[in-house]
């Protein structure tokens, strides 16, 4: 009975916790994305290829895809900068905004996207600031961009803080010492250790950016070739019971989603070997 | 060396890659009996799960605008059928973008009653085999107890003096629309344009498009196209059911809006129906039979009258809610060669609509 391939765990349970993660990975992750792509090889490449290779959905997914990136760019950054302040400083309130930054998750898309609406409409607080300067929010590209940015930043921020909290004081003090300034220790000490973990942030709030429908839609305007992303194009599909075009435009998102997540784990080896742990 | 400093805290993303590579070693019978032994559970839990069978029960899936109608309808209904000697029923509505709940019955939602926007919607239900093709002629006026129609609501005194759909294609005219694609009322917007343009001696394709153009913001239904026109105040007119424009007024103020009825317009007739496959036992059908016969009662007539629907027996209605729509020239979908023609040629994949978007 026993293979020699068969390396067995000295830790009781493994068969009992690993069939039930992979029921539960089945039911909930492999099986709706099994289906999609069932669906899409009944339809045919060639037809998958037609339907999305047309340029209102070019536009669409173009613009999806790069107002996600830069949204989590943006979130990459800030998230980051969020995280070093909560876990360095002490200062009044810092416990209720370190709560406050799960929010998006917990908040309804809807929800989120209305408020947004509200208060970058023209007739908003922070809106009718912006209008005053010619510059509209709300129903243009740039809504699209804060809302994105608002569904995402958790994801950097919640992944980069613990990162932060284990990094020890001795380490900048040793760079400090050994003559570095403070600009160089961050450049070669500090961000090299944030780097992995801010990158997978990154991946996170992109790809939950990419998939985003229900805060968007409130506040993007919908316009064919202007603001109309790539999620609306399925429901519009779907809307006229055409579920083959639906799921054409789903697998061209997915193949797209992972071959940008592909990239970034590569970038995330190469930087983990660059940088000495793996 | 410091960088050599291992870091606990290092988030999980190559947590899944070793576990990836530790499955390519399992294949002996301990993840088996695991799988199986995880899998009896979940069908155990699966099992459990209870299927209440109770014959007074309706659920009735509506379309959006129709919220605060049925609200109050099911009530009366409720009552009227007790006091028929029943027993008290228990009756469920459920509101959405008509095309979505028609979906929704098809992938398995169990609603005996179907009361959408569109016959369209209903006839994919029927093409999916929950009720007879010929649904549609089993009630009286085409299974439509009420009608509506579309009409223009405008900022209060009506500053830029929109009096008929000409006058929406003027430069600086911001118009507000749902999205055809995916709104049922924003359909009947679009073809109450085309008719006008026909009527008009104008190029009907060519006047929807320059009125599309129009519109800054395309929502996905007719409630968001509402809350963008009256809360978020972009655009100079919505063009919005004549239901939803009385109901903007009663809740939004009436020192606000105005409502404009333009010269031609469209006479929408939202259908109902009976879901056959879906009904369990002959006394859910009585129940559902006489639901949607209490629609065409004088008094769920004037039911409708007061939701500002117009209805046709005004015999038990209040004569205020009678008076307040004015005449004027309807053009049903008929005129259009019905949905099954309109629906592919204006709506459809590349269609007329499409069309317009299409840069030149």
């Amino acid at each position: 009975m026993r293979s020699p391939l068969i390396h067995r765990s000295p830790m009781p349970g493994l068969g009992l916790s690993m069939g039930i993660t992979l029921t539960m990975l089945s039911l909930v992750v492999l099986l709706p994305i099994g289906a999609l792509l069932l669906k899409g090889a009944s339809f045919g490449a060639g037809n998958i290829w037609e339907t999305v290779n047309r340029e209102r959905i070019w536009a669409a997914l173009f613009l999806s895809f790069r107002l996600s990136f830069f949204a989590a760019l943006f979130n990459l950054v800030f998230g980051t900068l969020l995280a070093w302040v909560l876990v360095r400083y002490r200062f009044p309130g810092r416990r209720i905004l370190d709560a406050a930054v799960d929010l998006p998750f917990a908040l309804p898309t809807a929800v989120a996207g209305i408020a947004l609406t509200a208060l970058y409409a023209p007739n908003g607080p922070f809106g009718s600031l912006a209008a005053a300067v010619g510059w509209k929010i709300a129903y243009t590209q740039w809504g699209i961009f804060i809302a994105l940015i608002f569904v995402g930043l958790p994801f950097v921020t919640r992944t980069v803080q613990p990162v932060v909290e284990e990094i020890e004081r001795e380490v900048e003090e040793a760079s400090a010492t050994l003559g570095a300034s403070r600009f160089h220790t961050l450049r070669r000490v500090i961000l090299p250790m944030l780097m992995p973990a801010a990158l997978t942030g990154f991946a996170l709030s992109l790809a939950r950016a990419v998939g985003e429908y229900g805060s968007v839609i409130f506040i993007a305007g919908n316009i064919p070739l202007k603001t109309e992303i790539a999620p609306l194009l399925i429901v519009i599909q779907l809307e006229e019971f055409n579920y083959d075009a639906a799921a054409a435009i789903g697998i061209a998102m997915l193949l797209i989603s992972f071959a940008i997540l592909l990239v970034i784990n590569l970038i995330q080896v190469w930087s983990r070997r660059r940088i000495g742990y793996v | 060396m410091f960088v050599t400093t291992p870091l606990a805290g290092t988030p999980t993303a190559q947590q899944p890659i070793a576990a990836a590579r530790r499955l390519t070693f399992l294949s002996g019978h301990s993840t088996l009996r695991g799988t199986l032994s995880a899998l009896a559970l979940a069908l155990i839990g699966l099992g459990a799960a209870p299927a209440p069978v109770h014959a007074e029960t309706l659920l009735n899936v509506s379309y959006d605008p129709t919220r605060e109608l049925y609200r109050e309808f099911n009530e009366v209904f409720a009552k009227w059928w007790t006091d028929q000697g029943n027993e008290a029923p228990t009756i469920e509505a459920s509101h959405g973008g008509s095309g979505a709940q028609a979906r929704a019955v098809i992938d398995g939602l169990e609603a005996q009653v179907v009361t959408l926007a569109l016959a369209s919607d209903i006839d994919k239900i029927a093409e999916a085999g929950k009720l007879p093709a010929d649904w549609q002629s089993k009630l009286p006026h085409n299974s439509s107890p009420y009608t509506s129609t579309i009409v223009f609501l405008v900022r209060e005194g009506n500053p830029k003096g929109l009096k008929d759909w000409g006058d929406l294609v003027n430069e600086g005219v911001e118009v507000i629309t749902p999205n055809p694609k995916t709104s049922g009322g924003a359909r009947w917007n679009y073809l109450a344009a085309w008719a006008w343009a026909e009527k008009n001696g104008q190029d009907p394709q060519e006047f929807v498009g320059k009125l599309f153009k129009n519109v800054p913001v395309l929502d996905s239904g007719a409630r968001g196209a509402t809350t963008t026109f009256a809360q978020r105040g972009i655009g100079d007119v919505l063009l919005a059911w004549e239901n939803e424009a009385y109901l903007a007024l009663k809740e939004l103020g009436e020192d606000q809006f105005d409502i404009v009825v333009p010269s031609v317009s469209v006479l929408a007739e939202p259908p109902v129906a009976l879901v056959e496959g879906n009904i369990k036992n002959d006394e859910q059908r009585k129940l559902a039979d006489g639901y949607l016969n209490f629609l065409y009662s004088p008094e769920g007539q004037a039911l409708a009258y007061k939701h500002f629907y117009r209805a046709w027996d005004d015999s038990a209605a209040n004569p205020e809610d009678v008076a307040r729509f004015p005449e004027l020239e309807l053009v049903g979908i008929d005129h259009f060669g019905g949905w099954s023609k309109a629906q592919p040629e204006h709506f459809g994949d590349g269609g007329i609509f499409d069309q317009i978007y299409v840069p030149k």
